[in-house]
Formats: C-alpha cells, structure tokens, sequence
C-alpha cells in the first residue's frame, strides 16, 4: 500500500459533471467513492460507506457545506467528521464518528482524487477542453489499440481528428473496465465536437471488441 | 438456522405445476399435489416440513424443533388479511429484518408518509430480549408520521411494538387510526434464497373497513419498494455482527440487541462475524 | 381523466409525473397487477385487450399507449411541453418517444424479472438496456453541447418524461447508473422541476429544503 509520501493522482471526473450542491460516485483501485461539491464549491472525496449502517454515501445529498446519508441523514463536514445525527438533533457527534476521506485537486476542468499521499500537484492539461467522461468494457491496452496510437506517461492516449485531435485520460477502474475522460484539442466548433462525441462510441465499440478477442478470460 | 421454518410461497397462489424456488441455497419446489395437498420439495426430492399460517406456505430444510411462532391476532375476527405480495431484495435478509425494525430512516426514505423532517427525533424506547419465549421486543417506539396508514389523515404520533419471533421474520404493531384500543399488524416474513439474495413476503393483519384492498397492498408495496433501494446498497453486503464495523446509536437499540439475538443463537446465515 | 394505475409501475408512473408536472387533476383508479394480476381480468381486457396498463380513459377517448397519454395531456394542458418549436425538436421527441420503447422492453423487463420474479432472459435484459443507456447518454452529451439540457430542447418535453422512468429505476433491475455523468445531470434536472413527483424507487431531492433548525436545548 502507499506510504505516507507515495501516492498519485487518478482523474476521476470532469468538473463540469459535478455541479454545486452535488454528489457522485466514482471508481478508483481501492473501491467506490463519493465525490462531491458543497454549494459554496469545494470538492471534497468520501468513502463512499457511511460508518452508521454502511450505505452507499454517494446516494445522498449536499445541503451547503455537507454531505448527508439517503437513510437516516447523518451529515458529514469535507473533512469527514460527523456534523449531525438526526435522529438525536441535540447530541454533538462524538469526534471518532468519521467517514474516511481522500485529498482531491480540481485543474483544467478535470477532478483527480489522491492514491495515497502524493507530493505535487496532478498533471497539467493547459490547451486541453473536456469533452465528456465514459467507461469501457476494456482495458488501456484494448483502448489504446483501438485508438491505434500510443499512451503517453501520463496515461493520454493520443487521436488526430480532422483539425485537431482527441485526447482520451484513461484510468483504470478494474481488470476489464476503464474510465476514458475525452479531452479536445483544436477541436472548438459545434459541429466537429459532436462528431467527437461519435467517434468516441465507435472507439469504445472497437476497444471493446479488441477486449473481448484479445483480453477477456 | 437450519431448522427454522421460512416462508416459500404465497398459499393463495399455489398451483399443482409448483413454483421452483430457493431455500438457503437450495433449490425447492412448491406446489399442490392431487390431493390438493401443499407439498415442498428439496434438492434431492426429499419432502420438507409444510405449515399454512398467515396467508403463506412455511418449509423448513432442517427438522423444526420449534412449532411456527404464533401471531394471535391472525385468529382475532374483524381483521382483514392481506398478502401484499413478493418482493426479490438482493440483500441480506437479516440486513431486510433489520431495516424493519428501524424509524430512524423515516424521514429520510419515506418522506412525508412515515416521516418528514424536521420531525426526526427518535424519542428513548424499550428493547429486550424476552427470554420465556426467546423473542426480540422493542416497545413504547414513538414516532411522528405524517400518513401513518392509509386510514390515517393527516399527521399523528404513532406507536409501535416490534418484535423479532424468528431470525428473518418481524411482526410490527402499530397504533390503528379507526380502533384506538387496538394494534394494526403488519409483518415481514423474509425467505432466504442465498446469503445474499431474499424474496420478501409483507402481510397483514388490520382493522380498516373503508380502505380497498388494492389501495392497502400498494401502500405496502411503495414503502417496501422505497427500501430497496437503500438496502441493495449497504456494503458490506452481510449484516455484521461483530461490533466495530457499524456505529450504532441509542436509536440502534432495536438492531443492538437483534444482532446479539442473532449472535447468541448462531443465527449467521447471511451475516459477517469478523470485522474486515 | 381516469388513470387505472399502479403505484410502482413506471409506465403508470409517467402519467402521474405529467399530470402533475402540467396541474392535471387525475381520478386514479389502482389496479392490483401484483399480486393479483386484475390487468389480466375481464374488466380491463375488455378496456385493454392487450392486458397492460396504464389505461387512460377521457369520455369516450380509450388510451392504452403511455406516449399518447403523454401528449394527450400536454396537448390539452401544456402544449410547450409537446417540444414543436422546430421541425429538429419536432423529430426529435418522436424520435425518443420511439425509443421509450426499448427502455420499456430492456430496462423495464429486467426489472419485473428482478424485483416481481417475472420470467425473463435477465443477461440479455441487461445488456439490452445498457446499450439503451449507453445511446440516452450520448444523445444528452450531444444537446449539451447544442446549449440544450433535456433530449429535445432546452426545456423539458414528453420525450423526457417518456424517458425518464425506466432509466432512473434501472438499478431496481441490476443495471447500475454509476458511469452516467451526463444521464445523472438530466435526471437531477427533471427531479428539481416544479409540481415534480417520486415514485417508490426514486428519493426525495432533500438538498432543495434547507437543513431544519434545531431548537437549542433539545435533546
Ligand atoms: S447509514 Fe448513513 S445515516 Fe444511517
């Protein structure tokens, strides 16, 4: 496992997927997370188990700087500390009521969640616009082939498309499933980005296809 | 666990083809034979125990040392019966039992029918574990409701009394709107299909004369079918029974002491023991 | 209007919301589907002989196929919501209300087969409406980036409400909504409408009620 100085950073969302006031839930090695936005903006990653009785954290709701539980509405603080408990609304929740939490970073459109403690900051994307998030039944080698380009080191998998190009963030969610965030590059008007949003079904139908030929068990 | 008796099967749907169905991992049927006779089968063809009680057939896999709990109010006349139905949960069935015999989530997932906020306190209660009849009791439950049932107009502070007869059955009384002297009943009769997967059969036993049948089996149905969602996402899965795992409060009591009903009788079918 | 209903089918459940997302008042007539199975009896087959519900019934109007009802009670009440602002709009509410269909017949059917032990190829359910998903999410990123947030136009229209339904209930038939953002949004949108109702499956949005005030003191 991570070390206290080890660690990196995975893209789990885009910004625009997660709009104030909202949670989600998002993939990474070690499990599920909820990841959500206060209403004042910040992002903060919870586990997504609520201590209480174990439901899924990211089926609940953000009320201004809070996250709470769907079943009995605890509600927790960024930093994961219970706030309050509604079924008993004069207690003040004891400090060992945690929900465990993980460091995010939010650059260029684009919400990483930390594996671990990572030195540093995610990687930049300056020049790059989100285009949308999807999974694949597949895995990075399947995707990159079906791209027909190469990874770069920090997982970018690189498609010329007419003017511009397509830029796809992978990461890896489990052995047969990975999360492609489409990033664009030169590609500005309407009608081109819609096209690149065809072009990435066809690629994820084709990753998907090399996946099940080559990779699947 | 094995010898305890489940339900299979709804008696009033019974039919000689038989419904193929599951008990704790094996495969059953249940049907009528010639005679007309409700027969349950096992795996292997062996016969297993059958009661018809509360609307529903009840087997066994094991040999039952215990006759099936009593619910006397199934005898009271002026009740009417009602089989709501079933309803396949993929969750534990302790974890199904558990969340019966919860209110705190009222106002949360059944809004503005057994709860609303900011009505959300859960006021001190009794639980205990009823040694002469090994039965879990909770009692003196109170809670405010803004449609208690679906005779009650408007909002009341209702009350209940849960109780735990069996390790995946729970039988609720609650305040009835239209007999003040009386409680309606309303149960959870849970079959365990595997550790992980439960058919639930809700029935009840109630005092309403206005309300159409169809109208009481959909209220049931909308309450039943709001937990589900929240019970298909618990993780773990399997309902621990270690302490630490889970952060129970004073209005946990009911669960608490389920669980250590559970615990002391190895009643671990479908639960976790060791907290990972 | 008479709607023979019932409570947890998204079907009957479309008309409800559209009721009253446009102030329709509804007589509702519960229908016992499960357990008893009355859709199937001889008073709704002779309303219905195809024996599914819901059934709307307006004086001598007979409707038995839930994107009519829609646009029955959009043309009467709200016509905005008919989405005819454009021949483009136009084509594309018929093009969804077509493709309900197939919610219906994957997601739908998964659901039944699920939850009320109905018999059903669950896989293929399954992958059937994860292909349906998968083309409803892609559709949603497309308007979006036309500047528009629901599937035909900027506001909502009985293409959303014919969608809505199943695909928000798809986890009662084991098909997850998690790797959705965009169908997640769509969803959030039409839950925070004005007059929206739930339906058993779907929760309250609490975020839109401020948190309660706490008396001090209480304990
Ligand atoms: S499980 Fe989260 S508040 Fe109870």
């Amino acid at each position: 496992m991570h070390s206290d100085t080890t660690g990196s950073w995975t893209p789990v969302a885009l910004s625009a997927d997660l709009p104030a006031g909202t949670v989600m839930p998002v993939q990474i090695p070690a499990g599920s997370l909820a990841l959500w936005r206060t209403d004042s903006g910040h992002t903060a990653a919870s586990a997504d188990r609520c201590p209480h009785r174990g439901m899924r954290l990211s089926h609940g709701f953000v009320r201004g700087e809070a996250l709470s539980c769907i079943y009995h509405g605890w509600s927790y603080a960024q930093a994961g500390n219970c706030l309050r408990i509604p079924a008993h609304p004069g207690l003040v929740p004891p400090e060992t009521i945690r929900v465990v939490t993980h460091m995010v970073e939010e650059a260029d459109g684009v919400i990483w969640v930390a594996l671990g403690r990572p030195e540093g900051r995610p990687p930049g994307l300056e020049g790059l616009v989100p285009l949308r998030s999807l999974t694949a039944l597949a895995n990075i080698d399947a995707i990159a082939a079906a791209a027909g380009g190469k990874t770069s080191p920090q997982g970018i998998v690189e498609v010329a498309s007419g003017t511009g190009t397509i830029c796809l963030l992978l990461s890896r969610q489990d052995e047969d499933r990975t999360l492609i965030h489409v990033l664009l590059k030169g590609i500005t008007d309407q009608a081109a980005r819609i096209a690149a949003v065809r072009s990435t079904e066809s690629l994820r139908r084709k990753a998907e296809d090399i996946h099940k030929k080559e990779f699947a068990q | 666990m094995i010898d305890e008796w489940y339900p299979v099967g709804l008696f009033s749907q019974l039919d000689p083809a038989g419904r193929q169905t599951a008990l704790m991992g094996e495969p059953i049927t249940v049907g009528r034979d010639a005679e007309g006779n409700t027969r349950v089968t096992g795996g292997n063809g062996r016969t297993l125990p059958v009661r018809l009680r509360y609307g529903h057939v009840w087997s066994s896999l094991g040999e039952p040392k215990k006759e099936l709990f009593a619910i006397p109010e199934a005898d009271q006349p002026g009740r009417r019966f009602v089989d709501v139905g079933v309803v396949r949960v993929r969750c534990s069935p302790l974890r199904a039992v558990e969340n019966f015999l919860d209110v705190a989530h009222f106002p949360f997932v059944h809004t503005d029918i057994l709860g609303a906020e900011p009505h959300t306190e859960v006021q001190n209660y009794k639980v205990e574990i009823r040694e002469d009849v090994d039965e879990v009791w909770a009692t003196q439950v109170k809670f405010y409701q803004p449609q208690a049932a679906k005779s009650a107009s408007g909002g009341i502070t209702t009350e209940y009394m849960y109780r735990v007869p069996a390790p995946t059955c729970s039988v609720l009384y609650k305040t009835c709107p239209p007999r003040p002297s009386e409680w309606d009943v309303i149960t959870l009769f849970v079959q365990p299909l595997a550790e992980d997967l439960c058919d639930v059969w809700p029935w009840m036993a109630l005092f309403d004369d206005t309300t159409s049948l169809t109208d009481l089996i959909h209220f049931q149905q909308t309450i039943f079918l709001q937990d589900r969602s929240i019970l298909e996402n618990q993780i773990p899965c399997l309902l621990p029974l270690d302490p630490g795992m889970e952060i129970p409060t004073r209005a946990d009591l009911t669960s608490v002491a389920y669980r250590r009903w559970l615990k002391r009788h190895n009643y671990t079918y479908g639960a976790q023991l060791v907290a990972q | 209007m008479k709607l023979y209903d019932y409570i947890l089918s998204p079907s009957c459940y479309k008309i409800r919301l559209m009721a009253a997302l446009t102030c329709v008042k509804l007589d509702i007539h519960p229908v016992d589907f499960h357990p008893g199975a009355e859709h199937k009896g001889a008073e709704l087959l002779a309303l219905n002989p195809a024996g599914s519900i819901p059934i709307l019934e307006d004086d001598d109007l007979v409707l038995t196929e839930s994107s009519a009802m829609l646009v029955y009670l959009a043309a009467k009440a709200a016509p905005e919501w008919l989405g005819r602002a454009s021949a483009e709009e136009a084509a594309r509410v018929q093009q969804w209300l077509s493709f309900s269909g197939r919610l219906t017949a994957s997601l739908g059917g998964a659901r039944l087969t699920e939850m009320l032990l109905r018999p059903g190829d669950i896989g293929a359910l399954q992958t059937q409406g994860v292909l349906a998903l998968r083309e409803l999410e892609a559709g949603l990123v497309e308007q979006s980036l036309r500047g528009m947030r629901f599937l035909a136009a900027n506001r909502p229209t009985v293409a959303d409400i014919a969608c809505f339904p199943y695909v928000v209930l798809a986890p009662d038939g084991g098909v997850p909504l998690d790797p959705y953002p965009a169908i997640r949004l769509w969803s959030r949108a039409l839950r925070g409408l004005d007059h929206f109702i739930e339906m058993p499956g779907i929760h309250r949005l609490h975020e839109l009620k401020p948190e309660p005030h706490i008396e001090p003191g209480e304990a």
